[in-house]
């Protein structure tokens, strides 16, 4: 896979355990370049650990994690740093440092990655916070800014570098409506206007099929389905349907694997 | 490592050419700003239709022009600027900023 290839991203045959617990067996995944890609799946099907896959902060145990074209697990520890670059993580605590006004949070990758002298490190993260609506947040601290503003602002830093990929990690958890349209609408923006392939994953069914152009399901350590948010509303799978109709029980159970109930109880400590 | 460069092709018209990102921007910063304040035209235009790919990096290059422009008394105009400069500056709201010639 080439720079050229339609593909920023790709999980060949992806493997991974926790233990002795399969999370991932066997995944294939394609994120196209330049397009918004939801990877949905209840709480604990393992969303976050394909995020920190694709961010090469683990290591399949067995398959290939393509991001540009290079196999993660076969890159040298420098080579995942110039990677990395190229990756900006909207995490989902926003993780910005309480002690740094929102300046310095945003202003914190150009310090770390780039020789820019202030003039210009000051002129991009005015530029970064103008796109999210925050210029006028400069000088506030984390604990002065409201949950949806601590968002935008961890999204301002995501985008500092100008990174070819966007993931964000349940963008829309905890957000009231209005800021979770803004987000929604951000989201876009950034990826159309400029060129970013973005990857959101989310359990958020509504927003992240209002904004993806591609969506996968996953679940029970594969992948249940893909397509269009058109086409996943209308699959004939049950697992698809359960989790795009957010039916509490169906072939993804309720309750995960236990003992008999009976038996546990009865049986006393 | 990146190939950008910048150069005064005739008395006030300055070129940027080449890719412009974390790499590039620090050493055109300095040319640019020397090229700008030594230079003797009154009217500066920096031509941007050379640049091949371009970060924000390359849009804060721009305004950093226009503050030394400012400061040395000088008029300055963009040309030429390519679509991914417009996008960021557009996203950024800097299109009504950015001096561009019609």
């Amino acid at each position: 896979m080439s720079a050229e290839s339609p593909y920023a991203v790709e999980l060949k045959g992806v493997s991974f355990k926790r233990g002795e617990r399969d999370i991932f067996k066997n995944v294939d995944i394609h994120i196209p370049r330049g397009k918004v890609t939801g990877i949905m799946g209840p709480s604990g099907c393992g969303k976050t650990t394909l995020l920190r896959l694709i961010a090469a902060e683990l290591m399949p145990s067995q398959g290939e994690v393509r991001v540009n074209g290079l196999n993660l697990p076969s890159l040298s520890r420098g080579e995942l740093f110039d990677m990395r670059k190229q990756m900006g993580v909207l995490f989902q605590s926003g993780a910005l440092f309480t002690d740094l006004d929102v300046f310095e949070n945003v202003a914190f990758p150009l310090r770390v990655h780039t020789q820019l002298p202030e003039e210009m490190i000051r002129d991009i993260v005015l530029m970064k916070l103008q796109a999210v609506g925050l210029r006028g947040a400069v000088e506030l601290m984390p604990d002065e800014l409201s949950g949806g503003m601590k968002r935008r602002v961890a999204l301002a830093r995501a985008i500092v570098l100008d990174p070819q990929i966007l993931i964000y990690d349940e963008p829309f958890v905890g957000q009231d409506p209005i800021a979770m349209g803004v987000l929604v609408r951000l989201i876009r923006l950034l990826n159309d206007a400029l060129g970013i392939t973005s990857i959101v994953v989310s359990h958020d069914l509504a927003e992240t099929a209002s904004i993806a152009d591609y969506l996968y399901v996953v679940g029970d350590t594969q992948v249940l389905g893909q397509g269009t948010p058109a086409e996943l509303m209308d699959s004939d799978n049950p697992r698809i349907r359960q989790f795009m109709q957010g039916t509490p029980d169906g072939p993804v159970p309720f309750h995960f694997p236990a003992d008999n109930y009976r038996d546990d109880l009865l049986r006393g400590r | 490592m990146s190939q950008a460069s910048i150069s005064e092709l005739s008395p006030g018209l300055i070129t940027l050419v080449g890719v412009l990102d974390y790499s590039s921007a620090p050493v055109l910063r300095k040319q640019g700003a020397r090229l700008i304040k030594g230079g003797a035209a009154a009217a500066c235009v920096i031509d941007c239709a050379g640049v091949v790919k371009s970060s924000s990096v390359g849009v804060s290059l721009l305004l950093a022009f226009m503050r030394d422009a400012k400061a040395a008394g000088k008029t300055l105009s963009i040309k030429g600027l390519p679509s991914d400069m417009r996008e960021i500056a557009n996203v950024c709201g800097l299109l009504e900023i950015l001096p561009q010639q019609a």
